[in-house]
């Protein structure tokens, strides 16, 4: 008997938590989920695992642009950190990677080579937005960027162009970007994996 | 020859409030105070400060100037004194949450060495004090405390239940939680562990002055122990207890009973516990050194102590 009484309250136990997702639910999912990961993040899965969603890198950002998931994104994301490059993009000073107690984020260093081996996403330049695009010198992504030459280099007009392989995603060119709206984007890193594994097949 | 003065059941109630109190100061100072170094980062002079953030901030920029550079470089002294329940360095030294530590076993296969270094002091501390967290660390248990005391209050014109905690539920919370972290991701933590949730209230409110999802559930469990039991939270459904308890449940340090001076009859002990421990019989199991049953002890039998 006593040990029919453990097993119940056991289940009940195991029962409490499976509640959550109702928790979830209180708030509506945002259908906008383009947000970055801080530099250094381990590949979203491995992310994920990884971050104990302490809230430490959002407290030691010195730019304020990381902060962190409520429910908005859903349950999965709770609690663990995001940046909306629009908002505010990251200036790489790498002081959340210094932080991280998990090693969700590796430790980088703030120098070229800590840059270069950050990989948060890649920029795309939307042509038909853009001011240069249209003939009006405008430059302002070039002068945000914080790998100018490599990550973004400059044709006629100032029209600017992303070097993939150079790009790191920290988002100072969407911050910067006079168009409303920006003309050009993060694709954040999260996203080009989930494409590679399954394509979306009306992809503009 | 002794060092502490004798403690007395009262003594130790007035220590668990004040020490629990300093844990909530703590959070909402190491959060502030790595604002602070971000402020000084970005401005390095309290004028500046001032323009940007006002005269408030202003003020909390020097008091914080001062404050830190009694123990040294001030930015040095912010960077060994971080973080919030879960996961926190004071003094260079880290803490980790056991069931953090848990979570990130079954569902990432690895500790980094850190993390696992931080596990040694909490452990430890368990395995010497048994639930002494629950008491004078836990600052959602300051919550609990005074719920205690309004149903005290209360309870010559309402009626408040007091139901049994069922055994093992404890453990399937772990159980299910673990499984949720698997399912989402650590995240949810923080709407199951009642200091998780009053840290991240906290750090949201100072950090980032938002109101954290974690509020609702520390509603919940405020409505819980109001309703089901004194500290209803802390016996039933917290699992970082229920480990503590089963580490600590050979503690060298627990309440002790002279059983020569015990009163036959007696349950006044048994009664006022909030961890279902009976001091009467000897079971010192789920302990946390509260107190309460000392102030309550006709006969003053029982006693901090090392367990004989």
């Amino acid at each position: 008997m006593n040990r029919r009484n453990f097993v119940t309250a056991f289940l009940g136990g195991v029962a409490i938590p499976f509640l959550l997702p109702l928790l979830g639910r209180l708030q509506n999912k945002s259908w906008i989920q383009r947000f970055l990961r801080p530099p250094g993040a381990l590949p979203e899965k491995e992310f994920v695992d990884a971050c104990i969603g302490c809230g430490q890198c959002a407290n030691v950002c010195p730019n304020k642009c990381i902060t962190l998931h409520g429910l908005e994104d859903g349950l999965e994301n709770f609690a663990t950190p995001r940046i909306s490059a629009r908002a505010r993009g990251c200036i790489l000073c790498m002081a959340c990677t210094q932080v991280c107690p998990t090693g969700a984020l590796k430790k980088l260093e703030p120098t070229k080579e800590g840059m270069r081996a950050v990989a948060m996403g890649k920029a795309v330049v939307t042509e038909d937005l853009c001011y240069s695009f249209a003939g009006r010198t405008c430059g302002v992504c070039y002068r945000a960027c914080p790998l100018p030459g490599e990550a973004i280099t400059l044709g006629l007009y100032e029209q600017p162009h992303v070097h993939e392989e150079f790009c790191v995603g920290c988002g100072l060119c969407e911050q910067a970007c006079v168009h409303m709206p920006q003309a050009i984007r993060i694709t954040p890193a999260r996203e080009l994996v989930a494409n590679l594994e399954e394509p979306r097949a009306s992809r503009p | 020859m002794r060092f502490f003065p004798r403690p007395t059941g009262r003594r130790l109630l007035v220590l668990s409030v004040v020490s629990r109190t300093l844990v909530l100061a703590m959070l909402v100072l190491f959060a502030m105070w790595t604002e602070y170094a971000n402020l000084k980062l970005g401005y390095n002079h309290p004028r500046l400060v001032e323009l940007a953030h006002g005269p408030a901030m202003r003020m909390f920029y020097e008091a914080s100037d001062q404050w830190l550079s009694l123990f040294g470089e001030p930015e040095e002294v912010v960077r060994l004194n971080a973080g919030m329940t879960w996961s926190v360095r004071v003094m260079g030294v880290p803490f980790t949450d056991p069931v953090a530590a848990l979570s990130l076993l079954v569902k990432d296969h690895q500790w980094p060495l850190g993390f696992a270094l931080g596990l040694i002091v909490p452990l430890g501390l368990a395995l010497v004090f048994g639930r002494l967290f629950c008491s004078y660390i836990c600052p959602a248990s300051l919550l609990f405390f005074a719920i205690t005391r309004v149903r005290r209050m209360l309870s010559g014109y309402l009626y408040f239940p007091r139901i049994p905690s069922p055994r093992g539920m404890a453990w399937g919370v772990l159980v299910g939680g673990l499984a949720m972290a698997v399912l989402y991701g650590h995240g949810v933590w923080a709407l199951i562990l009642p200091y998780f949730a009053t840290g991240q209230t906290l750090f949201h409110a100072v950090a980032f002055g938002t109101l954290s999802a974690a509020a609702v559930s520390l509603v919940v469990f405020g409505l819980v122990d109001l309703f089901l039991g004194d500290s209803y939270t802390c016996r039933t459904l917290c699992p970082t207890g229920r480990i503590l308890g089963a580490l600590g449940g050979r503690a060298l340090i627990s309440v002790r009973r002279d059983a020569a001076a015990c009163k036959e009859g007696c349950n006044s002990c048994e009664i006022i516990c909030h961890f279902e421990v009976s001091p009467r019989l000897d079971e010192t199991r789920d302990c946390s050194l509260c107190g309460e049953c000392l102030v309550v002890c006709p006969t003053q039998c029982l006693s901090i102590g090392r367990k004989v």
